[in-house]
């Protein structure tokens, strides 16, 4: 187990002729990526696909050059050294398994490699596979398995070396639902009883807000935000953050701020709908200013008849059971409201909306970073 | 279906399987009997004749076939083992690397194999005669990469491509270094095809006549060409001529045998991409 500590990481694919020439900033894969894992933690790497994750981790261990800056494993820098050198254990997306040979020879691939005695693999063969519920499937071949129980030799074949690092590269995304869910608890068991500083590479929200200590989000090879699970839902610091993050995702709307009797309301194009704009902000607004407002579903509220603002039509409602949805239209955008109170609503009813007022969110319309007070 | 309605199908099927067998396997038979038979009885087509081994007798003891015969496993099994050497890291790059022209490359090699071989002996002739190649065992062999290499390349490259990345990605985070990671975890896994491509690659070459026909001359000799000699005195040794293509084909029929479970697998194998 080991600190992970990754300093201004830079990564660019060698470009060749014309393209070299047309080169820019974006053009960088990683773009100064600097992230400190503690001993123990457990990091996502969150992101669309594109945006240099899965070229982080295998940075870290040491399938791509760097291009520039540094990566500590505990205090060495291992830039330079062989991937089998920075005692790490990596499990794939596709698994990765060898098909030759037996789901037990599979695990125990790296000790042989390393010239372990067999008693010694046996033992830590042994000591592994109840950890990932593989020990009955130990005399079996990689085609025989299911796509679950590969991913879990997988995983086991990755922690039997006692890995400083365990690095996964989106372990779950080619399983469906139900096997994913059940892997991503196990997964979760795993880390908290052997306790390896863990870095996870995923595109889903979900995975990375249940399993990780805190998460970093990427996009277009630069980090945007790196915080607890907490922190990245209710704090965003950006419009990508808060949009990337949260299902359904939130209301993000280009708003026109309007000053009404000395009250600032959100106007939209298109749309009769008008919101009162909670009173935190008022010290940042002026009449006529755009910005980009940003409430969660959760976080809008059904008004009351004596409510301020303008009314709009209902153009969906779902009953969900234990929670309803409403949609209003703005512009051509649904602007999404969910609540949990028993109340019908019919398509072209009238609605007002409140938001609340510490979950509301405002962007700048330019750089999309949240405007604060 | 009924049974007995089941039962006309096989045996429909098997009447046919049956025709074909004869019509292929014919020649082969034919010949084999005609091994047998003395000069006298070798035109008749009768099954009913006095077996003899005087045409092994001449062919092996007073012929040189034996020595034709060595020229050809010399010639076809180094062509072969230069082949793999140098085809299967070709085809590994061919599947791995992205570099320019590489499709054209990869069709450059498979059309090696479209040339009509009369087109292109003519000139080869003259250019071995030239470099001193003519009628050597290292000329032969190098020609016969026309034969043998487009093969293996393009069955091996299927391979490689069906391999995930991640496997060698995983094999060199696991302690190998790169040639432990392509000898240790990839030749295993492309070894179907890369057997079944060289035994058939082997299996054209050893079968080869045109090139050879032109290429080698008294010192060098397969035995394709060599039974031609048995044509060329001025009486016509069918007996002689018949143990000599028997022989010779026996290496082919017998890989044929060994691996044809493994050689449609093989050959089928990496050709078909999920």
């Amino acid at each position: 187990m080991a600190k992970l500590r990754i300093e201004n990481l830079y990564k660019r694919y060698d470009l060749k002729g014309k393209k070299k020439k047309n080169a820019k900033l974006n053009d960088f894969a990683v773009n100064n990526l600097s992230l400190d894992c503690e001993e123990g933690e457990f990091v996502a790497l969150l992101g669309p696909s594109g945006c240099g994750k899965t070229t982080t981790l295998r940075m870290i261990a040491g399938l791509e050059d760097i291009t520039d800056g540094g990566i500590y494993i505990g205090d060495e820098l291992v830039n330079n050294l062989h991937p089998k050198d920075r005692h790490i254990g990596l499990a794939f997306e596709d698994y990765a398994l060898y098909p030759p040979l037996k789901v037990y020879e599979n695990i125990a691939f790296n000790m042989r490699a390393k010239g372990a005695k067999n008693d010694e693999v046996h033992r830590r063969v042994m000591e592994i596979a109840p950890l990932l519920k593989v020990e009955d499937l130990l005399d079996k071949m990689p085609v025989k398995l299911s796509g679950g129980q590969k991913q879990r030799v997988n995983i086991a074949r990755a922690i039997v070396r006692n890995p400083k690092l365990l690095l996964m590269d989106e372990p779950l995304s080619h399983l469906d639902g139900k096997m994913r869910q059940e892997l991503r608890t196990e997964i979760k068991r795993l880390h908290n009883k052997i306790k390896c500083t863990s870095v996870y590479v995923t595109h889903d929200q979900l995975e990375a807000m249940s399993l990780a200590d805190r998460i970093a989000i990427m996009d277009l090879g630069v980090l945007q935000q790196f915080g607890t699970p907490l922190e990245i839902y209710d704090d965003p610091v950006n419009e990508f953050v808060a949009a990337f993050i949260g299902e359904p995702p939130m209301n993000i709307l280009k708003t026109t701020i309007a000053k009404i009797e000395s009250e600032f309301y959100f106007t939209f194009e298109d749309s009769e709908l008008r919101i009162l704009v909670p009173n935190r902000y008022y010290d940042l607004l002026s009449d006529g200013m755009v910005v980009k407002m940003g409430v969660r579903p959760m976080d809008v509220i059904i008004g009351k008849e004596d409510s301020k603002g303008e009314p709009v039509k209902v153009a969906v409602f779902e009953n969900l059971g234990d929670e309803r949805r409403i949609g209003v239209h703005v512009g051509d955008k649904l602007f999404m409201l969910i609540t949990s109170e028993e109340v019908r609503y019919k398509q072209g009813q009238s609605i007002k909306l409140e938001v609340r007022a510490e979950k509301t969110h405002l962007f700048d319309i330019e750089t999309g970073l949240r405007i604060r007070n | 279906m009924s049974t007995s309605k089941k039962r006309l199908g096989s045996i429909v099927r098997h009447g046919l399987l049956g025709i074909w067998a004869i019509f292929a396997l014919f020649p082969l038979i034919w010949m084999l009997i005609m091994t047998f038979k003395s000069e006298a009885d070798v035109m008749t087509t009768t099954f009913i004749f006095t077996p003899t081994l005087d045409n092994y007798r001449q062919v092996l003891l007073q012929s040189d076939y034996l020595r034709f015969f060595t020229d050809s496993v010399i010639t076809s099994v180094g062509a072969v083992l230069i082949s793999v050497l140098l085809g299967v890291p070709a085809a590994y790059a061919l599947a791995r690397y992205k570099f320019k022209y590489k499709e054209g490359l990869a069709f450059q090699i498979l059309s090696f194999r479209f040339a009509p071989e009369l087109l292109v002996v003519l000139p080869l002739f003259m250019i071995y005669q030239r470099m001193g190649l003519h009628d050597t065992y290292l000329g032969l062999i190098w020609v016969y990469q026309l034969i043998s290499m487009p093969l293996i390349i393009w069955v091996v490259r299927g391979y490689f491509e069906d391999i995930s990345v991640e496997i060698e990605h995983a094999a060199q985070v696991d302690g190998y270094n790169w040639w432990q990671v392509f000898m240790k975890t990839l030749v295993p896994l492309i070894k179907p095809g890369l057997v079944s491509s060289a035994l058939l690659a082997f299996i054209f070459v050893w079968n080869s006549f045109t090139f050879p026909l032109m290429l080698s001359g008294f010192n060098v000799s397969p035995v394709t060409v060599a039974a031609m000699r048995f044509l060329a005195s001025h009486t016509v040794q069918y007996g002689q001529m018949a143990v000599a293509a028997t022989i010779s084909a026996l290496p082919a029929v017998v890989f044929a045998l060994l691996i044809q479970k493994h050689l449609v697998r093989g050959l089928s194998f990496g050709a078909v991409k999920g």
